[in-house]
């Protein structure tokens, strides 16, 4: 066999090792990416308070009292593009609360007034409902009652308040604890990639 | 004054009387003629028996009806307004992507053509020959009218005020033609009936020959009448309707019966008034 083919089976080798190195490696990250983590999240087309659907039906708190963590991992949110942006919204207001001199429900919905509101653009002093208002939720002070996102559930509001999990929050308990006792089985547990995950890791991970 | 629920009709289904998937307008024509859209067709009723006489296809699902003083049907697209005779056949077709581009509602005057675009939140005035005006009901912080429900209402008056529903401030606004507020009526209120309850109501209105005004409201739903300065009448249906019904059409006849389709179940309620006021 002569020095040259001997350096080109060589070279063969190499390149074809370095294929097969590369090829691998690319699998295994695809593969690590596929895997992500397993984290809980709600089906809100399953929960009590926000799946449509059904009117008249008592508020769930059990996200609420279930939850091993002091103050619930599940937080209620406000999707702005299909908020109404009401005058009075009744999530926001208790609407069978007596009329206030300003036109609108004295009492608030929210026992831990988690949810702000604030009027777009200027405010017409003869006229406050002359106005669009944005609805806040404070996530520090939300407990995940439910009282809002049944309240917002049409046909009384548009939906737009559903609660979720939050992954900071939650410790990702194997058995959840609300999953046990979700008489809907909203609970469900996802795989999410960890490109996601990573920015919400759940607090006992951290460190 | 007290009404009575005198008739169910329609349901469900895709022959003929029924409704396939939805119930969008209601109008009167001459002769006791209800016409009804919602779904692949506008059907014609006889308001008195609820028997179904005749429909046709819309070219697109029409989102109102009304009937001028010719006897033209009108029916509010999605980018249109098409123009039918009384037998159905299209004799006009309206289009305007940017000016309508949903009409929910259409209302007639003696000089003008009132269209009302949900997607825009305005009402537009046209011409009767189709010319566009003006536009009404923009002049004001929230830039149109406040419609979360989707739907925007109109109806006018015999001396020919427009009347629009502005659910999302809860009340009925007053229009002269070139979009002057005249006046407004009606105020929050969740548990005095003469208020509008929720977030957004009415949705849909009526007016009859003596400006008395007709609405329906949502969650619950709601049928009242109120007078022309928007102080309540009476409470007229509050158990018929399906309780997640929300935009209820509303049409009153010459005779004082209120007509109101529910559009979970698909079916037209027509209320009598049981007093001597019937007569109009």
């Amino acid at each position: 066999m002569s020095l040259r083919a001997t350096r080109r089976a060589t070279l063969k080798g190499i390149s074809r090792a370095a294929a097969l190195l590369g090829m691998s490696g690319a699998a295994a990250f695809l593969v690590r990416k596929a895997e992500g983590r397993v984290v809980w999240q709600i089906d809100t087309a399953r929960c009590i308070n926000s799946r449509a659907g059904e009117v008249g039906v008592k508020v769930c708190d059990l996200c609420l009292k279930e939850c091993v963590v002091t103050q619930s991992a599940v937080r209620a949110v406000n999707e702005y593009s299909q908020c109404g942006r009401c005058n009075i919204c009744p999530a926001y207001f208790n609407v069978t609360s007596a009329v206030s001199e300003k036109g609108v429900p004295s009492e608030k919905l929210c026992p831990r007034d988690a949810i702000s509101r604030k009027p777009i653009g200027e405010v017409d002093p003869s006229d406050p409902a002359n106005n669009f208002y944005e609805y806040v939720i404070d996530e520090a002070k939300c407990d995940g009652c439910g009282k809002c996102v049944m309240a917002c559930k049409e046909p009384a509001g548009l939906g737009s308040i559903r609660l979720v999990v939050r992954h900071n929050l939650c410790v990702n308990c194997n058995s959840c604890a609300i999953s046990t006792a979700c008489p809907k089985d909203a609970l469900t547990q996802l795989t999410v990639p960890e490109s996601i995950s990573a920015s919400s890791r759940p607090a006992h991970s951290q460190s | 004054m007290p009404y009575r629920l005198a008739k169910t009709f329609g349901g469900k289904g895709s022959g003929r009387g029924q409704f396939p998937s939805a119930i969008t307008g209601l109008a009167l024509g001459a002769r006791g003629r209800l016409l009804v859209s919602g779904g692949p067709h506008v059907q014609v009723f006889d308001s008195e028996t609820g028997v179904p006489l005749a429909r046709w296809p819309a070219g697109s699902p029409a989102l109102s009806v009304a009937v001028d003083s010719s006897q033209r049907i009108f029916t509010g697209h999605e980018g249109c307004i098409e123009i039918h005779n009384a037998a159905g056949v299209l004799l006009d077709t309206w289009k305007s992507a940017d000016r309508l581009g949903q009409v929910t509602s259409i209302a007639f005057a003696k000089d003008s053509i009132y269209a009302a675009d949900s997607r825009n939140r305005l009402i537009r005035r046209y011409s009767p020959s189709g010319q566009w005006m003006n536009d009404i009901g923009g002049d004001n912080p929230t830039r149109g009218f406040v419609i979360p429900n989707g739907i925007l209402t109109c109806a006018v008056d015999a001396p020919g005020v427009l009347h629009a529903a502005n659910p999302g401030k809860h009340r009925i606004e007053r229009y002269s033609p070139d979009g002057k507020l005249l006046s407004k009526a009606g105020k929050f209120d969740q548990l005095d009936p003469a208020g509008f309850p929720g977030c957004c109501n009415p949705t849909y209105l009526a007016l009859d020959a003596r400006g008395n005004l007709y609405v329906t409201e949502k969650a619950p739903p709601r049928v009242k009448a109120l007078n022309p300065d928007g102080r309540l009448i009476s409470v007229i249906a509050t158990t018929d309707l399906d309780p997640l019904a929300k935009n209820c059409p509303i049409v009153v006849d010459a005779r004082g019966r209120v007509f109101v389709a529910d559009p979970v179940r698909l079916v037209i309620h027509v209320y009598e008034p049981t007093s001597t006021e019937k007569a109009l």
